[in-house]
């Protein structure tokens, strides 16, 4: 049965998870003016690396991309399995590391690192646990429970808009292309978008729905980033960490008990990133358990804990922005390679097939 | 002495309930056997001799009418003894050894069809099962009557029989489920069942789960509801209750009889309920990470005032709610075993001397009171007494993590308690499916 509200949930929640965080400073970072042709840029590579993604895996339906490398050959799965491994332990260490340092910056001061992060891959492990069909089926449950909250929240932060700060429109100016902080924007984008191929033989979805919801999540990627702009000014913002959990910060809602808004945003992302998370190391755990299939029962074990350990590891923000440059780098090529190399050995079957046939 | 008789005496001659009685039957002497605990003799033997003087014509002799009421073959000894241990009365003819079971006038063992007594029915019907399985049945079949119900019985246990039975409506149902289903009762018939834990093992679910693989009714409504949005519906012999599998998250909030109020109103209706079950789980945590990890979120005002209803009060939220939540568990429970003539005393320690008193005492705040009663007024929201168990428990998990780690914790403990109901599955069907038509895992979601 066709199962897309899963797998769009799914997908929703991911992305609104990300990009509230390091995207706006990205953004902004990476142009003066113009913000928004940055952000098209990255919005129009999204659709076109999801639509090929899905449309590589249409040709194998029922399979997930782990079945579709394994009979392509050793050398295809070590090319581009072992990065999409890598990159997805590595993108998993940095989330926990980088969220857990958000947390005690903004409301956990006396709470250790560690404790937190031991909370999260806790969490973590558990949902991984559950398996492929219950993580989506978690997915339903906390859209419900946090989306309300997390909509409300996001439009109450347009309280301090200015409209004016949204020129100038034009721009001239390219250089972003060349700029780091443009390519590390696509953190929000291309970290979402493998599990649709996991999905597979649990959830069989429809590919326009998805298409839909992608764009029905594009003007949030230009709000994210435009909201902090218009509330503070470019030179402003510009100069914040987080401008989007700062201007939420400055919102002040007259009928809520509550005076920090900002806290319960930031749980709700919190909820739909420990959530992505358990489906990360999901799939981490089903790519190592394909090719590594001794110790069979321990995978699950083994890697949470040297995710545990490496983040225990890192011991200031430097490094985690380090790390973030280095996965940025395995990133772009698993963001690239992967959803190309599904279609043209998606075309290479049905070439077969028809050839078969005839 | 005949061995048969001989057999029977010595097997079941140690009650002294047991009646062996010699009576002429057509002029011919015959035994009769049973208890009279569970069958009224007199009754009995005149309704038999008043039965074979209008059913047999003039002229017949013992033997055929014995052959006639024993419309089995021979009865052995272990059938004999089953039968009469059942309830029923045993006749035996000394001269040609012919035996005959025969359904007696039984004494009234079990209590007339009732109203419910743990499920509450605002606005419709009210008779509830009771503890005998072929009433209860029975209601089922005059609840939905129509010829696609169908119903299978089994008879359980080697020491001490019970029976099992197993409804379904044909067209309904996904006939994988039922074959499940049957299966492991039929692999299993020599287990013993005597509370639906048992029922649960005999399927094989893990043991160790917090929520039910049952959902549990005393409605019959409710359970023909259930068999038309394809569930199986098992009654245990005793058990004044149907088992519905498999149990839904969705049962917590939804009650059949809600369609007898306007569209609108079922749906406040059920709204409602849910927010009562996220007031439950979140309610104490919040108070403790508020208070004790995250003053900050609240608004200064508010915030003052409630560090000034804590004031005076020596120990940290964590411990202070944990002692009153306990209190109040205890409250529960003892209002369930007290009887009825007692319970209001309960409700007046409860609620006036621990409510009041605690609070002059300053042993816990005002506040905390307050969100106790929302708690546990919140709890009660929920359609039947066994789904707010686990919402109960829940509680606790998410009141320990929001103590370390406030707001945090709340929800972290919340992915917890979704990944815990999303990961539940009976026979593959998730807890939380929803029957969107009259048809239940088909679609195995």
């Amino acid at each position: 049965m066709n199962k897309s509200m899963h797998v769009i949930t799914m997908y929703i929640l991911s992305h609104l998870g990300f990009m509230f965080f390091v995207y706006p400073d990205n953004v902004i970072s990476s142009t003066e003016e113009g913000h928004w042709v940055p952000i098209l840029v990255g919005c129009i590579v999204h659709l076109l690396v999801i639509w090929t993604y899905m449309k590589g895996l249409s040709y194998f339906p029922g399979k997930n991309i782990i079945e579709i490398y394994s009979k392509a050959g050793r050398i295809a799965s070590l090319l581009f399995l072992g990065p999409a491994a890598l990159y997805i332990v590595g993108m998993i260490i940095v989330m926990i590391r980088a969220f857990s340092e958000i947390m005690t910056i903004v409301f956990l001061s006396n709470t250790p690192l560690w404790a937190i992060m031991a909370v999260k891959i806790g969490i973590m492990i558990y949902i991984a646990s559950k398996g492929g069909e219950a993580i989506f089926r978690i997915g339903i449950l906390i859209a419900l429970l946090f989306l309300p909250v997390v909509m409300i929240m996001f439009f109450s932060s347009f309280q301090n808009v200015d409209w004016r700060y949204l020129f100038p429109l034009l721009t001239k100016d390219f250089s972003f292309l060349t700029r780091r902080s443009f390519y590390e924007s696509f953190f929000a984008f291309g970290g979402g978008f493998l599990f649709l191929g996991f999905a597979q033989p649990h959830f069989s979805y429809s590919s326009k729905r998805v298409l839909i919801s992608v764009l029905c999540v594009i003007p949030f990627f230009f709000l994210a980033a435009y909201v902090p702009l218009l509330t503070f000014g470019h030179a402003t913002a510009n100069t914040l960490h987080y401008p989007y959990i700062v201007t939420m910060d400055s919102v002040h809602v007259n009928w809520l008990m509550f005076d920090r808004l900002t806290m319960f945003f930031l749980l709700s992302l919190d909820a739909f990133l420990m959530l992505f998370l358990g489906l990360m190391l999901w799939m981490a755990i089903c790519i190592s358990k394909r090719y590594l299939p001794l110790f069979k029962s321990y995978h699950l074990g083994a890697i949470s804990i040297i995710i545990f350990c490496v983040c225990l590891m890192i011991p200031e923000w430097e490094v985690v922005e380090k790390l973030f440059w280095w996965i940025a780098v395995l990133r772009i090529y698993v963001f690239l390679t992967v959803p190309i190399s599904i279609l043209l050995l998606g075309l290479r079957s049905k070439g077969k097939g028809i050839r078969k046939s005839a | 002495m005949v061995p048969f008789l001989q057999e029977m005496k010595t097997r079941l001659g140690d009650n002294d309930d047991f009646i062996v009685q010699r009576v002429f039957l057509l002029d011919s002497p015959v035994i009769l056997m049973g208890f009279k605990s569970m069958l009224d003799f007199v009754q009995t033997k005149s309704n038999l001799l008043e039965y074979i003087e209008q059913s047999f014509p003039e002229g017949k002799t013992i033997d055929e009418v014995i052959k006639q009421l024993s419309n089995s073959g021979t009865i052995g000894i272990e059938e004999a003894i089953s039968a009469i241990t059942a309830g029923n009365l045993l006749i035996y003819d000394e001269k040609t050894k012919q035996r005959a079971i025969v359904n007696p006038v039984s004494r009234l063992l079990t209590r007339s069809i009732e109203s419910p007594t743990t499920e509450n029915i605002l606005h419709g019907g009210i008779s509830s099962f009771n503890e005998d399985i072929d009433t209860n049945i029975g209601m089922m079949r005059k609840q939905f009557n129509s010829s696609h119900l169908e119903t299978k019985l089994y008879s359980c246990g080697s020491m001490q029989k019970s029976r099992l039975a197993v409804l379904y409506i044909k067209d309904q149902i996904d006939m994988k489920l039922v074959k499940q289903v049957v299966s492991k009762i039929e692999s299993n018939l020599d287990k013993e069942l005597n509370h639906t834990q048992d029922v649960s093992k005999m399927m094989g679910f893990y043991s160790k789960e917090l929520i039910p693989k049952f959902n549990t009714t005393e409605l019959p409504q409710e359970a023909v509801n259930a068999l038309r949005k394809g569930r199986i519906v098992l009654f245990l012999d005793r058990l004044p209750f149907a088992l519905v599998l498999p149990s839904l998250l969705w049962d917590m909030f939804i009650h059949d009889n809600d369609k007898n109020l306007p569209p609108p109103i079922t749906v406040a209706l059920r709204m409602l309920r849910l927010l009562g079950v996220l007031v439950t789980l979140i309610m104490p945590g919040l108070y403790v990470a508020l208070v004790s990890v995250n003053p900050e979120v609240l608004r200064i005002e508010l915030a003052l005032s409630i560090a000034q209803s804590r004031e005076g009060v020596p120990y940290p939220a964590f411990i202070e709610i944990v002692l009153m939540l306990i209190v109040l568990e205890m409250t529960l429970e003892a209002s369930v075993r007290l009887p009825a003539s007692i319970g209001p005393t309960v409700t007046m320690v409860g609620g006036i001397i621990l409510g009041q008193a605690v609070v002059t005492a300053q042993l816990v705040s005002n506040l905390l009171i307050i969100i106790l009663a929302v708690t546990t007024i919140a709890n009660s929201t929920v359609v039947g007494v066994q789904n707010s168990l686990a919402i109960r428990f829940f509680k606790y998990v998410i009141v320990v993590l929001a103590s370390i780690f406030g707001v945090f914790g709340i929800v972290s403990a919340v992915v917890f308690v979704c990944a815990y109901l999303a990961g539940v599955n009976t026979f593959g069907i998730s807890y939380l499916y929803i029957p969107r038509t009259e048809k239940v895992g088909g679609n195995h979601e």
